[in-house]
């Protein structure tokens, strides 16, 4: 695709936690697109932060950030059309019975209008995207009774199903086994290999998914580096996001960088 | 069976009773369950004091002929429309934490306010203020019943209209917004709809069988049903059968009908988590059964394997 419009453009952008903290501050980078786009750095670093600004649902402090030439705070309806979101995990709520079969839908049931009805395209797409995680046969299960790395699959298969140009997932592997984070990876991956979509991932490691990603923006609550997998993988850098006592090691052809903080997985 | 329709067509307050019965039984299943699923149970009550404080200022209002019109009932509604905005104000970010605190909060202020304007009304209106939270299904005038009926069937219409959005909301209100739905808005209907009912049926039924069946029933079927339609309708049922039990017994026993629906309503939590322990200790005997040396073992070396990888790559 000859595009020339980024797929997220930001100027001198400054972004304070609803505790008045500074979460971000002069944040300028431009993104191409379509592209697989991973934001890295620890806990705190304002990661979650720079998507949801990008999203419309904080407002920046200073400065502006697009996402297509669409203006965050302006024009977040024209964004919204195009963003299928997956929130931190730890956000949805556990106590209402809701199946997966819903969850799923909901991906595609958003883009509409009241009364929301599910035609059998959209329960098609629904399962299709199901499959692809491998979870279809959890249809009628209800969500709250999966386990941590199932309700993931279930939220990736819920932007899979989905309609729009972006794919946003913030932290989608956390808290997930290897066998989870292996179909998730594979299903965002092979997605974004056959369709004309961007991926923009937060995680705490780029390991699982450095091979797919085009674009990594290094944060700490500024940005610290941007560009490919293998320049941000630079000892320098890594120190500087993640303390002295991170180190970069090379096993088997890949590069793999040992923090304090993060780790290839969390084992909840 | 025949005597007790006999009754019953001779009695236009049992019939308003049973009308009321009904019409509760709707506003717990499509309020209370929502009220729960969102960890809201005490917005019940909230709501209910809220509204005596607004009928304070309601006599109060009418009493001074500073506002003559200014019926209580106004001010219990508008008061409670303040908490459930006020409430959602403070749960725009989707946090239940925040919306318990703004209950609470508007809970003290309409009764400390309540209480304020007590001097200045004259002493023998004062029990009209705590009235209004003692009422009884068997004392309903039409008023009340119309009065009800119309809130009743608000809630209901936009229930059924947006009981998705309603889900949605309560589920994922920060992915539902970042998706395109509006999900400030119905996060604000559901409240205020939901605070209308509760004022105008504490005002027809008395404030103990309002929380009683805005709350348990609703906290029981979420223990045991695990479909959202499902929880609704057991509710409904729940509501029902404890207010007509209610009902029946304050004609054989010298007793309130809302004390006997309350203690049933109250009774089914209490008897939903005893049933959910006995199939929860059920499912993990079974579980235990299907778990064969043989599984753990090789459970037991893939963990170790993994381990191992992972101690690599870090």
């Amino acid at each position: 695709m000859m595009s020339t419009t980024p797929l997220i453009e930001t100027h001198d952008l400054a972004v304070r936690y609803p505790n008045g903290a500074l979460a971000l501050h002069h944040v300028s980078f431009e993104i191409k697109s379509p592209s697989f786009m991973a934001i890295i750095g620890p806990n705190g670093s304002g990661k979650s932060t720079l998507v949801k600004t990008a999203l419309g649902l904080i407002k920046p402090s200073r400065g502006t950030i697009k996402v297509m030439g669409y203006d965050s705070q302006k024009k977040s309806g024209k964004i919204r059309k195009l963003v299928r979101y997956v929130p931190q995990r730890d956000s949805i709520d556990h106590t209402v019975p809701v199946k997966v079969k819903d969850i799923v839908l909901m991906g595609r049931l958003l883009k509409k209008l009241p009364p929301r009805f599910a035609t059998s395209k959209d329960i098609a797409a629904a399962k299709d995207a199901l499959q692809q995680v491998n979870m279809e046969e959890l249809w009628e299960r209800p969500f709250p009774e999966l386990s941590g790395g199932q309700r993931q699959r279930v939220l990736v298969a819920r932007a899979l199903a989905g309609e729009g140009s972006i794919l946003v997932l913030d932290e989608p592997l956390a808290g997930t086994d290897v066998e989870s984070q292996d179909l998730i990876v594979a299903a965002l991956g092979r997605y974004h290999k056959e369709n004309d979509v961007s991926i923009i991932m937060i995680t705490h490691d780029l390991n699982p998914i450095h091979t797919l990603v085009e674009d990594v923006l290094l944060l700490k609550n500024t940005v610290i580096g941007l560009g490919e997998p293998c320049s941000i993988m630079d000892p320098e850098l890594i120190k500087k996001v993640y303390g002295p006592t991170a180190r970069i090691v090379e096993h088997s052809g890949h590069r793999y960088c040992m923090t304090h903080d993060s780790g290839i997985d969390r084992h909840d | 069976m025949i005597d007790i329709i006999q009754i019953i067509i001779e009695s236009p307050f049992i019939q308003r009773a049973l009308l009321a019965s009904i019409m509760i039984a709707i506003i717990a299943a499509a309020s209370g369950t929502f009220l729960v699923f969102r960890g809201l149970s005490f917005m019940a009550s909230g709501v209910a004091h809220a509204a005596l404080g607004g009928a304070a200022l309601g006599i109060f209002l009418q009493d001074s002929g500073l506002v003559p019109w200014f019926d209580p009932i106004l001010g219990a509604l508008l008061f409670s429309i303040l908490v459930a905005a006020f409430t959602g104000y403070a749960g725009e970010s989707g946090i239940t934490q925040k919306m318990e605190v703004a209950v609470g909060v508007s809970f003290a202020l309409s009764m400390s306010f309540a209480v304020f304007l007590m001097y200045y009304i004259p002493p023998y209106k004062v029990p009209l203020i705590w009235g209004y939270l003692i009422g009884d299904i068997l004392l309903l005038n039409d008023l009340d019943i119309i009065m009800l009926g119309s809130t009743t069937l608000l809630l209901a219409v936009i229930t059924l209209m947006f009981n998705k959005e309603f889900v949605y909301v309560s589920v994922d209100m920060e992915g539902s917004t970042a998706h395109g739905m509006n999900a400030r808005a119905y996060h604000y209907l559901m409240l205020i709809v939901s605070a209308l009912a509760i004022a105008l049926a504490t005002k027809a039924v008395g404030a103990i069988l309002v929380y009683a069946i805005m709350v348990a029933p609703a906290a029981a079927s979420n223990e045991l049903v695990k479909s959202v339609r499902g929880v609704i309708f057991a509710v409904f049922l729940i509501a029902l059968f404890a207010e007509l039990v209610g009902i029946a017994a304050s004609f054989v026993l010298f007793v309130s009908p809302s004390a006997i629906a309350g203690i049933l309503a109250a009774l089914s939590y209490i008897l939903a988590l005893q049933i959910k322990r006995v199939r929860d200790r059920v499912d993990v005997e079974i579980d235990d059964f299907n778990l064969s040396p043989d599984d753990l073992n090789t459970t037991w070396n893939q963990a170790v394997a993994n381990e191992h990888e992972d101690g690599h790559e870090h």
